[in-house]
């Protein structure tokens, strides 16, 4: 288990502007002050066929934290560089923010529609990794969200 | 169920007793309610809309949705079970998330689960959802995130009308 009072902070960021305006997706955690808990916020905005910005907040256990510390440092996304990652586009961008203990990322890149688009890219192994990072975070999110709200996500 | 419930002796401890007094907690709430609701850190569960949720991990990743029933059904009735799976493997990713409908069924799965076996790996077991630390209700804005990304935070797109986020729903404590 790791140490609960380690700094821990994360950011996901998806979003473009367009015909509907600026549509988005984004979730963060938090730890708070003794590592006890975190506050964990969700907002999703689209307003596709009017619909409006859900914004959601929520305080989760150390467990829930150690998992997610878990699951970034498998994935290894701390040893990865953005610099050959597709540059933001018209579709759009995505960020990911990270800082656990010393270690600190902040990566932008384009939106990835699928698994062809990493292959395609000039890092398609640092780019996997974050594609799946990605995913299986978002999967965590959703759950949570949909267990303690009764809502579905997206 | 509950009858074997474990009930941690230790005293509260000025900040916690703090909390118990927090408006938060409607009416009625016992030391021993307040014992069962903490977690292994000593933070302080709340309930989510239809129930308790109990977070587990170090799940093997061939587990499935009956070795998880299996165990946890034994301490109550499984209302929902969200056991995600490795987008890359496919194996399952190593947590589950389960809903119990009362707080004696949750604390029941966590005395009677932490720190045992499932699949020959030594899984945890605490509530995934807690009361804030008083005097720390989140907002705050994106203080100190660094290298936010130019153009979305231009006019109109946050804090949109300034509509608040939705709390924790907060109140029910059976």
């Amino acid at each position: 288990m790791s140490a609960a009072n380690e700094p821990f902070y994360l950011r996901y960021y998806s979003g473009h502007s367009g015909r509907f305006g600026h549509e988005f997706l984004e979730f963060d955690f938090r730890v708070l002050g003794d590592g006890r808990s975190a506050t964990a916020r969700y907002a999703n905005n689209s307003n596709y066929r009017n619909d409006s910005l859900i914004r959601k907040e929520m305080c989760v256990s150390s467990l829930v934290i150690d998992e997610i510390k878990r699951i970034i440092k498998d994935s290894e996304i701390m040893k990865e560089d953005d610099e050959k990652w597709p540059t933001k586009n018209k579709d759009g961008k995505q960020e990911l923010e990270i800082r656990l203990g010393n270690d600190h990322i902040s990566f932008e890149t384009a939106k990835i529609g699928s698994i062809n688009d990493v292959t395609d890219s000039a890092d398609p192994e640092g780019l996997r990794v974050f594609y799946y990072l990605v995913q299986d975070l978002k999967a965590l999110v959703f759950s949570l969200i949909a267990l303690h709200f009764k809502i579905k996500p997206i | 169920m509950g009858d074997d419930m474990e009930v941690d002796d230790a005293p509260l401890s000025p900040q916690q007793e703090q909390e118990e007094g927090a408006p938060a907690a409607s009416g009625g709430t016992n030391s021993s309610k307040v014992a069962a609701m903490q977690t292994h850190t000593k933070a302080t569960a709340v309930r989510s809309i239809e129930g308790w949720i109990v977070m587990v991990t170090n799940v093997h990743e061939e587990a499935d949705e009956e070795a998880i029933q299996d165990k946890f059904g034994e301490f109550g009735e499984i209302k929902n079970l969200h056991l995600n799976l490795d987008r890359r493997s496919g194996y399952v990713k190593g947590y589950a998330l389960i809903e119990y409908p009362t707080l004696e069924e949750a604390r029941a799965a966590i005395d009677g689960a932490h720190e045992t076996k499932l699949l020959d790996q030594t899984i945890q077991v605490d509530f995934a959802f807690v009361r804030p630390p008083p005097g720390k209700t989140g907002g705050g804005g994106r203080a100190g995130t660094g290298g936010g990304g130019g153009g979305r935070n231009g006019p109109g797109n946050r804090n949109r009308g300034g509509r608040s986020r939705s709390r924790s729903p907060v109140g029910r404590d059976d």
